[in-house]
Formats: structure tokens, sequence, C-alpha cells
């Protein structure tokens, strides 16, 4: 950083001094403040008003040299100059619209703000009630901070008449220029889409189009504190594909949920600038993209009613089928008043769990934690909770214990607040199994406000229990169910085994996310519910009820205090690194991208079922691996079996909260994105769209 | 077992998504809240040495000042520094002013003429330390006057940033602004969590060597 020699500047602040006084007859602009450091006056761009009108006043400063003020964000050190103007009854004022500033390095501190001379200017809307001949008087007070090497807090108050005719009348000369070199540093609407990129060392703003060959330097300057570290102005680059690169570092209060909102100025080799107004969103998918259009509320509650009708129908919800099996079994032959109210208790217990999830998604949303649907199933805790839930559901199915207190009354006899707990369970389940429409409907919901996004879980929750709500409305449908009987109870037996069967998935998936010590918190875990379901089953058939019923419940509590046991380890599980494909990083798929190179990207986790059978049906079949490779294309596998921000940022950028989701990158043009239910065909299509490679 | 051999590339990959989506890492490594704060070991203008791992067990403030610059003179103008200051040591908080400024710039002082301050200005500090070649100031990253530092009791960064949330000169704002860093000490006192960990630091860039 080279210091300015001080007298330098001390003479710059007399010749300025000397030119200023003319200026300060003219109508448009007021008596000056000065200092040696700056010479302030409050300018009009008319020298007339007129009734109605709205016209730019403005705090000029012209700056002694290596003197400099701030922009509304000051950067590192200072503060930003405050105008407020009184004004005639009936005028209305705006903000301050700050010109795109320049980055100030003085001592170890960057600053973002303003050498030589600047307008900031102020719109003023003059009564319509004025009346030509009348004056329209201004008065501002206004606090700036002018810093070189040391900062001196300057304040002013300016008074500025102008007469009111019947047209404005534009100001010419000295203030007309001022204004038009405040507004040539106007941010202006980009012409170019920004893309906005999670990288290793920090963030990467990608720009494409014509213009943007003769930038050889280039600045961000963020509306709010933090958000990029100032120390290093952006590292500028170009990709193989003549986009701009800019590569910039994270500051403390980045937050990847939030927009990049502030100013990109745009330097080419002869030094002028432009200023382009920033507004990028991370993952945000390129120009011409897989963008979705925005669609109504209602176009979307459609979706996520017909999403929760098909979850009734994934393979995953297979559990809850069988619970449903049973349930729908016991109301056969049952009076129709029954019929209704287990159907309307049961949607009831459905719309709870989608009102509560929706609930936990808000609150988490507004914590700005970047989690995504289906998150539940990445906390090992929720997995070992619900593995042991499902045990004992089985254990209770196999008749090992009945549940006859009010409570989780999963095959409560009398059937009512069973069929709603039922529901809550349903959805519990079910939910991880992003169906495609449910994707896209969370995906949308998370940036709607909370009362839409409300209303597509709820609509979401009715599709899940349109089927068996269906035979509220339809009674006679009931009436075509199976009479009770014997079969009833090997039923429910049956579908014990559905129940160890999620269990023991589970319990497989908290070893894939927790290592050995979380396999034998989870199996422990099982072995302790099985104990307690014993002691309770013998409780429940008389046996010394107080004893067995107090061993239970240490039981219980011994399957509580192993839950602190279960600490994910962040980072991939081990599958992402075994079998077909390398690990997505943000960073590798650009590499890819950037050198031309087709990559298939796909997103998955080991609590996804779908994903686990698209990847059996689809993926790893050698006729897909020999077209992968016949056509060159890279294939990157994102993990989200633990939390991980970037593939969170990534489905983000498509609208989408969940897996499976699988896109296609020919070499140059947008992405394709590929159904979530995959088949070979339509793998092997896809991938015979990709030219081949000339190499 | 896999589970050593897939250690290494599990560190590699956390920290790379910490380094992407947390915080920066600049080039000497910055203070983190909730890490370690850095370890210091300096002699203030009244010759005792102050030692950060030597001072276990108390509340550190870390305040850095320039009493030149004038968003410094209003938090002392106003006694809003010096009530601060009481504040922390009735409650057996260990606050240290830091001078970064290098000889010759704004607010560069010796020994004799830090004391003669903190007494003209009825300030309360448990010392003043001079950091004359930048040292503790950049293993800090402090860059305004003033900038504030809090660190519990087992060492642990808590708090980085403003004294306030208003950045002005004028000390008409004190009453209007939210107190950030009393906040934030109060927190730490008290052994609660804070709030807002790291705020955006204002006033006048540290006159470090240049």
């Amino acid at each position: 950083m080279v210091r300015p020699p001080r007298r330098s500047g001390f003479a710059a602040v007399c010749a300025l001094a000397a030119l200023a006084f003319p200026s300060v007859s003219d109508a448009a602009e007021s008596a000056a403040v000065q200092s040696p450091r700056a010479i302030v006056t409050l300018v009009s761009e008319a020298d007339a008003v007129a009734p109605g009108a709205t016209v730019r006043l403005g705090l000029r400063q012209r700056l002694a040299e290596h003197w400099h003020t701030y922009w509304k964000n000051p950067g590192e050190a200072g503060a930003p100059t405050e105008v407020r103007l009184t004004l005639p009854e009936g005028a209305e004022a705006g903000e301050i619209a700050w010109p795109g500033p320049q980055r100030i390095a003085a001592n170890a501190a960057v600053s973002y703000g303003y050498e030589g001379e600047i307008v900031l200017p102020i719109a003023v809307t003059v009564p319509a009630a004025a009346r030509p001949g009348e004056d329209f008087a201004v008065e501002a007070q206004a606090d700036w901070l002018v810093c070189a090497e040391e900062c001196i807090p300057e304040s002013g108050s300016f008074r500025l008449v102008l007469p009111v005719a019947d047209a404005v009348r534009p100001a010419e000369g000295e203030v007309a220029d001022a204004f038009r070199a405040a507004d040539a540093r106007m941010p202006q609407p980009s012409p170019w889409p920004v893309e906005m990129l999670a990288w290793s060392d920090g963030l990467r703003l990608r720009l494409a189009g014509e213009g943007l060959s003769a930038a050889t330097h280039a600045e961000v300057f963020p509306d709010g504190w933090g958000l990029i570290d100032p120390a290093q102005p952006p590292r500028l680059s170009r990709t193989a594909d003549d986009r701009l690169d800019l590569a910039l570092s994270l500051g403390p209060a980045f937050d990847p949920t939030q927009a990049l909102t502030g100013v990109l100025a745009l330097t080419d080799g002869s030094g002028a600038s432009r200023w382009f107004a920033l507004d990028a969103r991370l993952g945000a998918p390129a120009a011409g993209a897989a963008a979705e259009a925005p669609r109504s509320a209602w176009t979307l509650a459609a979706f996520a009613f017909l999403g929760g009708l098909i979850l009734n129908l994934m393979p995953c919800v297979f559990p809850v089928l069988a619970m449903k099996a049973t349930a729908v079994a016991r109301l056969g032959g049952g009076p129709a008043r029954e019929v209704r109210l287990s159907a309307l208790l049961y949607t009831l217990g459905i719309l709870t769990a989608f009102t509560a999830l929706a609930a936990l998604l808000l609150t988490l949303r507004a914590g700005g934690a970047a989690v995504g649907w289906g998150f539940q199933f990445q906390s090992p805790v929720f997995i070992a909770a619900m593995a042991w839930l499902l045990m004992a559901v089985g254990l209770n199915l196999s008749g090992v214990f009945e549940v006859r207190a009010p409570g989780l009354a999963i095959s409560d006899r009398r059937g009512h607040s069973g069929s709603f707990f039922t529901g809550l369970l349903a959805v519990v389940v079910a939910t991880p199994c992003t169906a495609p429409f449910m994707g896209v409907a969370i995906g949308a919901a998370l940036t709607l406000p909370p009362a839409v996004c409300l209303a597509l879980f709820l609509a979401m929750g009715l599709g899940l229990a349109a089927p068996y709500a269906l035979l509220a409305v339809v009674p006679g449908l009931a009436a075509l169910l199976p009479r009770p009987g014997m079969w009833m109870v090997r039923l429910r037996q049956a579908m014990a085994f559905p129940m160890y069967g999620s269990a023991a998935w589970l319990v497989w998936v908290l070893a894939r996310q927790t290592g050995d010590d979380g396999l034998l918190a989870g199996l422990a875990g099982a072995v302790l519910v099985g104990f307690a379901a014993w002691l309770l089953g013998l409780a429940q058939g008389g046996a010394r009820p107080r004893v067995s019923g107090g061993l239970a419940a240490a039981a219980a509590v011994a399957l509580v205090a192993l839950l602190p046991r279960l600490d994910a380890e962040a980072g991939p599980s081990p599958r992402a690194e075994a079998g077909g494909g390398e690990r997505f990083t943000a960073e590798r798929l650009q590499t890819l991208r950037d050198a031309g190179t087709p990559v298939f990207v796909n997103m998955t986790a080991d609590w996804c079922l779908s994903c686990l059978v698209n990847e059996r049906v689809a993926l790893s079949t050698d006729a897909v691996q020999a077209a992968l490779k016949d056509r060159g294309v890279v294939y990157l596998k994102g993990d989200w079996t633990r939390q991980d921000p970037e593939i969170t940022a990534f489905l983000r950028g498509f609208g989408r909260d969940g897996v499976p989701f699988y896109a296609l990158y020919a070499s140059g043009g947008p992405p394709t994105v590929l159904p979530p239910v995959l088949t070979e065909t339509a793998m092997l299509d896809a991938i015979a769209a990709v030219p081949r490679s000339r190499n | 077992m896999q589970l050593s051999a897939s250690l290494g590339r599990r560190a590699t990959m956390v920290a790379g998504v910490a380094a992407a989506l947390a915080f920066s890492a600049p080039a000497e490594a910055a203070p983190a809240i909730g890490q370690p704060a850095p370890e210091f070991s300096v002699v203030d203008t009244n010759g005792t040495p102050r030692k950060l791992s030597d001072l276990k067990g108390k509340v550190v403030v870390l305040e850095w000042t320039n009493a030149d610059c004038p968003f410094v003179a209003k938090h002392y103008g106003a006694s809003n520094m010096q009530a601060l200051q009481k504040q922390a040591a009735s409650e057996g908080v260990v606050w240290l002013s830091v001078i970064s400024s290098a000889p010759g710039e704004q607010g560069h002082v010796d020994a004799a003429e830090a004391n003669r301050l903190t007494q003209a200005r009825d300030a309360a500090p448990a010392g003043v330390v001079l950091d004359p070649d930048g040292r503790l100031g950049k293993t800090y990253g402090a860059v305004t006057t003033p900038h504030m530092y809090v660190i519990d009791g087992q060492g642990t960064l808590r708090y980085m940033g403003g004294i306030d949330s208003i950045a002005s000169t004028r000390a008409e704002d004190l009453a209007k602004a939210d107190p950030l860093f009393k906040t934030a000490m109060q927190a730490v006192v008290s052994g609660q969590p804070v709030a807002q960990p790291a705020t955006r630091p204002y006033g006048c860039s540290v006159k470090y060597k240049s």
C-alpha cells in the first residue's frame, strides 16, 4: 500500500477550494460547508421544480486528494454518509440512491467508498398542491466521515430554495455534470446471468455473454457486512468456454441459504468501470438450465395432493401399507359410523403429522439451517428411534404385548386412537420417499411464504389419506371388505415381518451413518426393546405386574441412555466411495464442465430406497456403464446419507429438496434432468443424446 | 475395518466444506468463534505480564483502541467505554485495551502517555497493552478501533466484532444502539450462549505499520 505524502493533499485542497466558489451562487446548489478535506453542498438536478414532479436532490461531496467518504456498506472501517431532509409540507423524499463505490485500501482495512467527487442523489416529490411562483425550500442535515490515513467526522446544514414553475427546468453546467457523473456509476441490471457456486476456497461467480471480454478487473461490493472477505479483490479468470470467473473468499456472515446481493464492478484495460446490481444465489442454475417456471399455488397444491396419493403406492411405504391393510381388515363389517370415524381419525393423524413436519421445516428454515426433504433421516438419533419403534410395533403385531393404555395404540382394539396414530406413523415412515411430484412441491414450498408452504403440506397429507378417507365418503366400499375372522389375527402376525424388515433396514442405515459403535448401540437398543416388550407382555398377563412393569420401564430408560452414543460422523458414508462413480463436489462438476466433459450426476442416500432401486436396475447395469464409457461421460455420485450443504445447495439450485436426483450435462449445453424413477432404457436414451467425444 | 482408512479422506472433506461454506480462512489462521483464542504473552504498560493461558478461569476482554479515532472518542467521551470497563472489573473480567498504532501513526503512544490517558479519561481497564508492531492485532484480525473480543474462562473465543450496532461517531446514537458487546460479555460472564457471536466491527482502521 502506497502512503501518500501529506503535503500534496493540502495543495490539492487549496486548489479545490478556489474552484468551488463560483458554483455557490448557482440556484441549484446550496452554500458549501467546507474543511481542508471536503467541500460539501446540497444540489438539485432542477433549477426550478413543478407541482407533483419528482426531482432529484443530492449531497455533493468534493474531496481533497487521498480523502474518501463511504458507501452504504463502508467495508471494514468507516461509516456511510447520512442525510436527513426537511421538506415543505406534503413533499416526500426517498432514500439515497447509492452510486457504485470503489475499493479503497487504507492501513490494513479495506473500505468501500468514493474519492474525488460524488453526488448522493435522493428523489424528492413536490406536492401537487404547490403553486407556480412559490418557493420550494429544502433543508438538509448531513453527517459524513471523511478519511485518509485518519478519519474526521464532519457534518453540516444546508438550505436550498428552488422556485416552483409550470414545468421542471433542468439544471445546467457544473451541477448537471456532477449528477451525470454519479449516474454513470449507478448500478445497472446485469445483462449477464450470474451463476454462484460453492468452491473449496470460497465462492465462484460465473458470467457469460457478450461484452465481458474487455474486463480486466472486478470488484464485488456486498450490501451487508461479512458476506465476503474484503481483504482481496475477486480473482478474475476465464473458463474454457469463455465465461468470466470471479473467485471470492467467504466472510463470517455468509449464509448459503440467502442471496448474495450488492454491486458488481467491472473495469476494463483503460480503467473505465461499470457497475451492475448483483443478486446471486448459491447453486442457481446457469442461463437456460432446467429452471422451473413459477407455478401458481393451486397448481402446486394439486401436485402436492397427487404426490401424497402416489406415496401410497411407493415401494418404500410398504410398512405403512401393511399397517393400513390390517386397519382396513379390522373395519370390515363394522357399522358405517365406526368406519367413517376411523377414516376421519386416520386422516387427522396424517394431517397432524404433516402440520408438525411443516412447522419443523419452517422453523429450521427460519433458523437458516440448510435442510432438505428427508433431512430427518440424516439424524442417527431419529433413525435409531424409528428402528426401535418399528421393532416395538412388530412385537406388538406378533402378540408379544398389547397396547391398552391411551398412547401409541397402533393395534388398539377400539380402533379410534389406533387409526389416529397409524396416520401419524404413516407420514413419519413415508416422507423420505421423495416422489417426483413431491420433490417439486417441497422445493417450491421452501421458497414460498409459510402459509402457502403449510397449505402444500396439508394437501400432500390429504393425498396420502385419500384412499382411506374414500371409505368414509362411500361406506358401500367398506361393505366390499372381507368379514373379520381368524384370518385377521394371522394377517396381523404376518404384518409383523415387514416391521422387522424395516427395522433391520434402518439399523443398516444407522451403521452407515455412525459406524460400528452406532451399529452396536442400535442392536443393543433392539434387544432392550424386545426385553421390555416381553416384560410388558408378562405384566399384562397378570404375572407380578409391578415388578415386570418396573423392569420394562428400566429397559426403556436404558434405551434412551443409548441415544447420546449415536453421533454421526461428518462426511460421506463408506458406500459413496464404493461402487461406480466419483465423489460429487460442485468444484469437480464445474471443472469437468469447463473442460467440456459430459457429466452424469447421481444424488443418492442410503435411506432412500428408490435411489437404491434405481442404481440396481438402471445405473449399475453393464449396458449403461458401457454407454457412459463410450461417450466419455464422467459419473459423479453425491451421497446425502449424512448432511452435506454442498449437495443441499446443488439440489436447491434445481428447485429440489430431496433425492433421488439425476442430471446429465452434455458438453456446453444446459443439463437434462432425468426422472426420479429411472429405467435402463431411459438412461440409455439420455446417454445416446450426448455427442460422441472427438478424442 | 475401513473406518481408520477413510478418516483422513473425511477430515479433508470436512475441512473443504467448512472452508467453502462456514468461514473464510485467510492466510494467517483467523480466530474463530468457539475455537481456542490465539495465545498471547505480552507485558502491559504497568509492567505486568499478561499471558492468555495464565488467565484460565477468567473471562478476558480485548479492546482495540486509538485515542485519536473519532469512533473511540465517541465511546470514551460519553463515558460508555469506562462504564463497561468498570462493570467488567466488578465481575472479575480481565479487560485489556490494546493499542496497535505503529510509531508515527495516529494514536501511537508510549507507556507513560497510555497511563496518563487512562487516568485522564477515568478509564478502568485491567491493563493497557502496546502493540506497535501490530503482531497481536494481526493475530486477532483486529481491523477497527474499537474492535471487541470476549474470551471465556476456558480460553475459547466467544465474541468478536462491534461494540454496538450503530456505526457512527455521534454520541446520541449510543442510547439507540443494540449494545452487542455488552450483551455478549454479560452472557459469557453468566455462562450463557452468545446470541450474536460475530458482528460487524466499526470504527477507524487500526493504524498498523504500513
